[in-house]
């Protein structure tokens, strides 16, 4: 699929609609004056008042003009003001919003005052309230329609401002001692730019309606000049004589303002989106099946997950290119077994956890392979199928517990709802189940805890806390994903214990996947290890130091910092940067950053096979049988 | 080039009733050229005692002194680059999202008041690309194309484009896989040797810290509790909280260690209510918690004792040496590169 795709926001009906109005009203805007002038502007007496006739479609207003003409010709007019009043709004609402980071504290402080005041007034009044001084006409009313949005204007830079100033690159800059000026220039206006320009459009809409409602009061546009709303008005004392005028001047004010408006929502959610998540894969795709799976034919076995063959594409949103993330993974977890899946970001091991979960994230689908779990492969089925095969027997721990609970909902509440849900339990004894709970995954005064929001606990407690509701039902598998990266070691090493405690606790399996291979080794039975979206390698931890045998593995033990009492030792890393999943080789994924790849790793794929001892397998044409890490990698570091 | 010395430092937030001291009262020295590591958990107040030094955290008391000299307060139209620079944790964050490589380190060049034209600019941020082991070309990238190791290579160019004295390097690489962590390190590291720079490197791994610098502070609750040469403090930690921060470094070389049930089993102290006495007491598995006749930790707040000319520890109750740190410290040695 190469074919050049529409922006964004050109694929929706909203967009389609919102461009094509605004295209009309910019032809009609440019051409109008200049087809219709005479029309508009000189009638013959004799034709005064005529209603709508097939000569002129919307009639003829006390003069004998052409209204249809009038109301073509009065677009230029009426997109000028609101234009330059957009503008006005813009550029007083930039300066103003941006001068609290400029002045001091206390005058910055003094001007978000006014500003918020300004904001708490009705747009409209304000308007009104201004044009008294700037005087009825249309300059005054482009200026007071432009100052009265300013507040608004002001409001949204300056709070994105303020999210701007907290960046570590304006504190970087600060420290270069980079004047106001530039500061403003070069790192604020760029970055506020494109939520300011969406506003901007969407705002237009209204100020095209402010317009209209100042020129029909008679405070804007001044006869002989005339825009919609002051056509409006004059249609409106001649309703009874001929409605064509009023309904003319009406429609175009509508159609106008609900082009602008749906031009700028469009924007917005196409810009909102870019940052955002993807969109779904194609059905057709989720259901094919690898040949590796149909092959791989089921047995029964004693393993509590078994997957086989399992394949994750992802489809950035934007990009008509989806690629593999996961590709053909294969491993087993027996009951009571922890195991743990050591990759850097991008390996595949997190998607690979959240394709058994059922929770990809959307863009992301698993394409192929089974996964099975209990005796049944969970990758075809539907959320709620899930929910009913599954209930609470699968628990997942997050990186950061503050995504995982409800920020405004209590602690206790959450847990209990668990058993609510899936149990039917009623509120009091559910609640007296959740408080149980958060005592056994060891918060202390577990009764007060519950009643806490999850932002009165620290992080150490909240992972507690999401524990606790993995272990409100019975689960039979716990999948935690780095469940303790954003933890200080302290709490890490209490995380890592009470884990282990619960998977004992349950008779549950442990899926622990980490990017830290010392947390993997003293913590889990077996490592799995991942790398460009496959295993490399399968082992377990006690062969780790000695027998793991694929360059990568060895490598990433290298890595590993350990306390050393002496200072300056070369730190062991692994030159060049991950693959790209996007753009895969044939061959070997390691092959580019492996001091002992030929040309047979660059084109072939190893596959994962036995090696040696009981549960090993390593996919690697030429695996390390020795140790000798020194000859993989810098001096110092490891092979102690 | 410069020693740093804080003298009293404090800083606090809030007022009134909501007040939380983050940095209390610290003593500290680097000397000219030293390269601290800071250790502690997070709401230790590592980094807001980074931040102060570098000028982005209100200093509520107490001195910081470069060279003996008081570091001069940010002025709003100053022009030149103060002599304290700083490295950040998010490499996402760090670097400006709409300016290139380049026009960010050019900042920092114009910053450190370097005369000359454009083309003396760019030569002089290729040179530092260069000394940051990354390849010129990127001087036209803008951030979003680099890796976090990377972004972060270049956030360190742009702090020595200014040619400071000091350098502040706040958990550089937590946000960084493993493999790519040391290739940090090692930049940081000699880029400081080869420019003589004093630095002050903030750390929650204590792993990292012992590999990269000649002297480490372990800081608790706004306040320094131990502080010696990093041999010195890994093979004889004197302080508990020190011994606990090393024992829960994952390692390969060693099972996990099993927490004591009494003790280390609660969280961080609340910074607006800390425990009186020693902050660490209901921590403490030689406190209060376990030896029931210290009460006094939970009396008195322990002050700095000199255990020997360069170990200082601030403990009721300093070296008591379990069999666990002989343990580790046979590791320790073990590892030594050869």
């Amino acid at each position: 699929m190469t074919r050049r795709r529409l922006p964004a926001f050109l694929r929706t009906p909203l967009g389609i609609s919102g461009a094509a109005g605004v295209a009309v009203l910019a032809v009609i805007a440019v051409v109008a004056p200049i087809l219709f002038e005479d029309q508009a502007t000189t009638g013959k007496v004799a034709d005064a008042q005529l209603p709508p006739s097939a000569e002129y479609w919307l009639g003829t207003d006390s003069l004998g003009r052409d209204v249809f003409a009038r109301v073509l010709v009065a677009t230029r007019l009426s997109l000028e003001l609101s234009l330059a009043a957009t503008a006005l709004c813009v550029v007083a609402g930039v300066v103003i919003g941006v001068l609290p980071v400029v002045l001091g504290r206390r005058l910055g402080r003094l001007v978000t005052a006014v500003v918020d005041f300004a904001v708490a007034f009705p747009g409209l009044l304000l308007a009104l309230f201004l044009i008294v001084i700037f005087g009825a006409g249309s300059s005054g009313a482009v200026l007071a329609v432009g100052l009265s949005g300013a507040p608004f204007f002001a409001r949204l830079t300056h709070t994105l401002a303020s999210g701007i100033a907290q960046r570590d690159y304006i504190a970087a800059s600060r420290m270069l001692r980079v004047g106001p000026v530039r500061l403003l220039v070069r790192h604020f206006l760029p970055n506020v730019a494109e939520p300011i320009v969406l506003n901007a459009t969407i705002i237009f809409a209204s100020v095209l309606q402010a317009f209209a409602a100042l020129s029909f009061l008679g405070l804007g546009v001044q006869p002989p000049s005339y825009d919609w709303g002051q056509l409006f008005n004059e249609g409106l004392a001649r309703i009874y004589v001929n409605p064509g005028q009023a309904l003319g001047a009406a429609a175009a004010i509508v159609f106008a303002g609900l082009s602008f408006s749906a031009l700028g929502e469009a924007l917005s959610h196409a810009a909102g989106r870019r940052s955002g998540q993807g969109r779904r894969k194609t059905e057709s795709a989720a259901t094919a099946v690898s040949p590796a799976a149909e092959r791989d034919e089921f047995a029964e076995t004693s393993a509590r997950l078994r997957v086989s063959g399992l394949r994750v594409e992802v489809l950035p949103e934007g990009t008509a290119e989806s690629f593999e993330a996961v590709r053909e993974v294969s491993f087993e977890i027996e009951a009571g077994e922890s195991v743990g899946i050591v990759g850097e970001s991008g390996s595949g091991k997190s998607l690979t956890a959240s394709a058994i979960a059922g929770l990809l994230p959307t863009g992301a689908y698993a394409t192929a392979g089974r996964i099975d779990f209990g005796g049944r492969d969970l990758r075809p089925l539907t959320v709620s199928q899930r929910a009913k095969a599954l209930g609470t027997s699968i628990s997942m721990v997050f990186q950061d517990p503050m995504t995982a609970l409800n920020p405004s909902m209590r602690v206790g509440a959450q847990l209990a709802e668990v058993v609510q849900v899936h149990e039917g339990a009623d509120r009091k004894s559910a609640m007296a189940r959740a408080v149980g709970r958060l005592g056994q995954v060891r918060i202390p005064a577990p009764a007060r805890r519950a009643r806490q929001f999850p932002h009165e606990m620290s992080g150490g407690m909240r992972q507690r806390a999401v524990i606790g509701i993995g272990v409100m039902g019975s689960p039979q598998l716990i999948i935690a994903d780095e469940p303790t990266t954003a933890l200080d070691v302290t709490v890490q090493r209490q995380v890592l214990d009470l884990l282990e405690q619960v998977r004992a606790d349950n008779d549950a399996s442990l899926m622990l996947i980490s990017h830290d291979l010392g947390v993997v080794a003293q913590r889990c039975q077996r490592a799995l290890v991942m790398y460009g979206g496959t295993i490399v390698e399968e082992l377990t931890t006690d062969m780790l130091r000695e027998t793991a045998a694929h360059p990568y593995t060895r490598a990433l033990l290298d890595c590993v910092p350990e306390v050393m009492s002496e200072p300056g030792g070369h730190l062991v890393t692994i030159p060049g940067t991950p693959p790209e999943p996007s753009a895969m080789s044939e061959g070997c994924p390691f092959a580019a950053r492996c001091v002992s790849a030929d040309d047979r790793c660059r084109s072939e794929r190893p596959r994962l096979e036995a090696q040696g001892r009981a549960g090993h397998r390593v996919a690697c044409w030429y695996p390390q049988v020795m140790v000798k890490a020194d000859t993989l990698v810098g001096p110092g570091g490891g092979g102690a | 080039m410069s020693a740093l010395e804080l003298k009293g430092l404090t800083v606090s937030y809030g007022k009134g009733r909501r007040v939380m001291t983050a940095v209390d009262n610290v003593d500290l020295t680097i000397p000219s050229g030293g390269f601290l590591g800071l250790v502690g958990e997070s709401g230790s107040g590592k980094s807001s005692l980074g931040r102060a030094v570098a000028g982005l955290a209100p200093v509520t008391s107490g001195q910081i002194l470069v060279d003996g000299a008081p570091l001069a307060r940010r002025s709003l139209f100053g022009r030149t680059a103060q002599p304290v620079q700083m490295i950040f944790q998010d490499p996402s964050g760090s670097l400006d999202p709409r300016m290139t490589v380049g026009a960010s380190i050019a900042e920092g060049v114009a910053a450190g008041g370097a005369r000359g034209g454009r083309a003396d600019r760019s030569a002089e941020v290729r040179r530092l690309l260069e000394l940051v082991s990354l390849d010129p070309r990127h001087a036209t990238s803008l951030p979003s194309r680099l890796s976090g190791g990377q972004r972060q290579r270049v956030a360190l160019a742009r702090a020595l484009a200014s040619a400071p004295s000091l350098l502040v390097a706040d958990e550089i690489t937590s946000a960084l896989d493993v493999s790519v962590q040391g290739s940090v390190l090692n930049v940081v590291r000699e880029a400081v040797a080869t420019l003589n720079i004093t630095t002050l490197f903030i750390s929650h791994n204590l792993a990292v810290v012992t590999a990269m610098c000649d002297e480490i502070a372990v800081m608790y609750a706004g306040r320094i509790v131990e502080k010696a040469p990093t041999a010195e403090l890994v093979s004889r930690p004197r302080h508990p909280y020190t011994r606990a921060l090393l024992d829960a470094v994952p390692s390969l070389r060693r099972p996990a260690p099993r927490a004591d049930a009494k003790v280390l089993d609660t969280e961080p102290p609340d910074p607006f209510h800390l425990p009186a006495g020693c902050p660490f007491n209901p921590r403490c598995p030689a406190g209060p918690g376990v030896h029931a006749d210290r009460q006094i930790c939970t009396e008195r707040r322990p002050q700095f004792v000199e255990l020997n000319a360069r170990h200082l520890a601030a403990c009721h109750f300093p070296g008591a040496v379990t069999h666990d740190t002989v343990e580790r410290s046979a590791h320790a040695n073990a590892s030594l590169p050869t």
